[in-house]
């Protein structure tokens, strides 16, 4: 069996663990599907008429959708798997580490994906605001960033000592992304600058511009200007998220 | 031909040291028993052989690979049962062997890895619902999936009723008869003795004795115990007395056989009878019983 296979098998098998986890559905399916699509309908009929508003609340949602959706849910989800051995279990199967790790990433990114992908077309479908000028654009950004986001989670794991408090030390990582996209309304106007720039240097931050990019009138070289400065966000994140994961991830809970 | 070869291995938990320096070999094709208390380091060796843990010191070789630097090798011709492991509860038993099919290169049929373990019957029950030995069975299941070359089995059997127990010691007889090697640890000394043909016992991370099982056992004192006949004193017995338990008096002694027929002379010739006259050779509780108190001593 190839990696690949071995990643893709791993993934399936975590996907159908995903949909019957409850936890998971409320957590980050029902969470982000909710906020998703509930504030930019909210938004459109506060403020009729102004779909470029409309669009900015569901920028900010898509940041806080894959944050719970991808970052949240690696954090508990690997904790969990960690603290219940199933991880150990996974291992002792035969497959590589890469390949267990991957296909759990890779589901939860897919979902998350899946998630996002929902919510743009039922606000785009309920809403004032119009389709993605360059959908692809969006999509492969959105796939990126809940790739290099579910790192992320990953990464977040070593520093959690056990599952219980997983969800609780990833929460805040969600409302400081939802800050500095805009999710909460303007209040990152009345933040310092340098706070500013700080939020703008966050990995959803990179996804919420080639989304404003991908929303706006433009052209197709125009958008790829626009996407440089996130790939190259993204590219640190995921390099610093690769470093901790393979020099401190761990695979089994705490002896002592 | 070797399928695990040991050589010096040390391993710590900082200032713990859960191993030290130890050697053994396993041939091919062999049960091979590490016997030991709770904390003697047994599964400490067990996930170093698997690759779960690397070596502070010493060589492994596992079925002639290193099993950290060559680890995906090694995993895909072995099966482990880990002494804990979890499971996802909310499959089924049927579920969950399928989802591991797909991960096991050349698995098993789903039938045939069920009816392996006995757990046919409980195809369609989830996992949360099974018992801590049905979840046993369920771990052999899927160890033995892929049909592996090197078995490691981590106390297969704890939490199992005497019958499943059983039925386990049969399947690892068969699989060792299709030529599957197995590294076997327990502190069930019956499983031991019934199924390796070689062991090694450790306490406090070394090995303390090891060998065959026959040679071992025979190497080891016999056991004669009865009841103290009313009258008669413990020194006016003739041979030397290990232990006086309640009435019954216990003799450790080489030859089981020459000491009772010196017991039963000695009593004809005075008209005694040795009531509950137990006569056996060594058994591995012996073994463990008379290193715990060479220990105390």
């Amino acid at each position: 069996m190839t990696q690949v296979r071995e990643t893709l098998a791993v993934a399936r098998l975590g996907g159908r663990i995903y949909w019957r986890d409850k936890q998971a559905l409320t957590a980050t399916v029902m969470t982000s599907l909710g906020l998703g699509v509930g504030l930019p309908v909210l938004m459109d009929r506060l403020r009729p008429g102004d779909p470029g508003v409309v669009v900015a609340q569901l920028l900010g949602m898509l940041a806080v959708a894959l944050t719970l959706g991808a970052f949240n849910q690696t954090a508990v989800s690997l904790t969990a798997r960690r603290d219940q051995l199933i991880l150990k279990r996974l291992r002792a199967a035969g497959l590589s580490d890469t390949a267990v790790l991957g296909g759990e990433l890779l589901n939860i990114a897919v979902q998350s994906v899946l998630i996002a992908l929902v919510a743009i077309v039922a606000v785009v479908s309920l809403t004032s605001a119009t389709a993605p000028r360059d959908p692809v654009l969006l999509t492969v950004f959105m796939a990126l960033g809940a790739a290099v986001i579910t790192l992320l989670g990953a990464a977040w794991t070593v520093v959690i000592p056990r599952a219980e408090v997983a969800a609780p030390m990833s929460i805040p990582f969600f409302m400081i992304a939802g800050l500095g996209a805009g999710a909460f309304g303007p209040m990152n106007q009345f933040l310092p600058g340098w706070l500013s720039t700080v939020l703008d240097l966050l990995p959803t931050a990179a996804v919420v511009k080639v989304g404003e990019a991908a929303f706006a009138d433009g052209t197709f070289g125009g958008d790829l200007r626009a996407a440089v400065v996130p790939l190259l966000n993204l590219s640190v994140w995921a390099a610093v998220a690769l470093l901790v994961v393979s020099r401190r991830f761990r695979w089994e809970p705490r002896r002592s | 031909m070797t399928a695990i070869q040991v050589d010096g291995l040390r391993k710590s938990y900082g200032d713990f040291e859960a191993v030290r320096e130890i050697s053994f070999s396993v041939a091919r094709g062999e049960i091979f028993a590490l016997l030991g208390r709770n904390g003697a380091g047994k599964t400490t060796t067990v996930e170093i052989l698997a690759g779960f843990q690397r070596p502070d010191g010493g060589t492994v070789r596992v079925l002639g690979l290193d099993p950290v630097k060559d680890r995906a090798k090694v995993r895909k011709s072995t099966g482990i049962m880990l002494q804990e492991a979890g499971f996802f509860p909310d499959l089924t038993v049927a579920r969950t062997v399928d989802s591991w099919r797909e991960l096991v290169p050349a698995a098993r049929p789903r039938a045939e890895a069920l009816e392996l373990v006995g757990l046919t019957g409980k195809a369609g029950t989830k996992v949360r619902q099974l018992s801590g030995g049905e979840k046993r069975r369920l771990d052999l299941a899927l160890a033995t999936l892929g049909r592996p070359d090197l078995l490691f089995l981590d106390e297969p059997t704890t939490g199992m009723d005497p019958e499943a127990r059983r039925a386990t010691w049969d399947v690892v007889t068969d699989l060792a008869a299709h030529g599957t090697t197995v590294l076997l640890t327990t502190h069930y000394l019956e499983e031991a003795q019934r199924l390796a043909s070689r062991m090694a016992i450790m306490d406090k991370g070394t090995i303390v004795a090891s060998g065959g099982m026959a040679e071992t056992l025979a190497a080891e004192t016999g056991r004669v115990a009865f009841e103290l006949p009313a009258g008669v004193e413990v020194g006016d017995l003739p041979v030397e007395v290990t232990a006086v338990e309640g009435a019954t008096v216990i003799c450790r002694v080489a030859d089981p056989d020459v000491a009772a027929q010196t017991l039963l002379g000695w009593a004809g010739e005075r008209g005694l009878r040795l009531r509950g006259l137990e006569v056996r050779t060594a058994t591995l509780e012996d073994l463990f019983l008379d290193l715990a108190s060479r220990e105390k001593a």
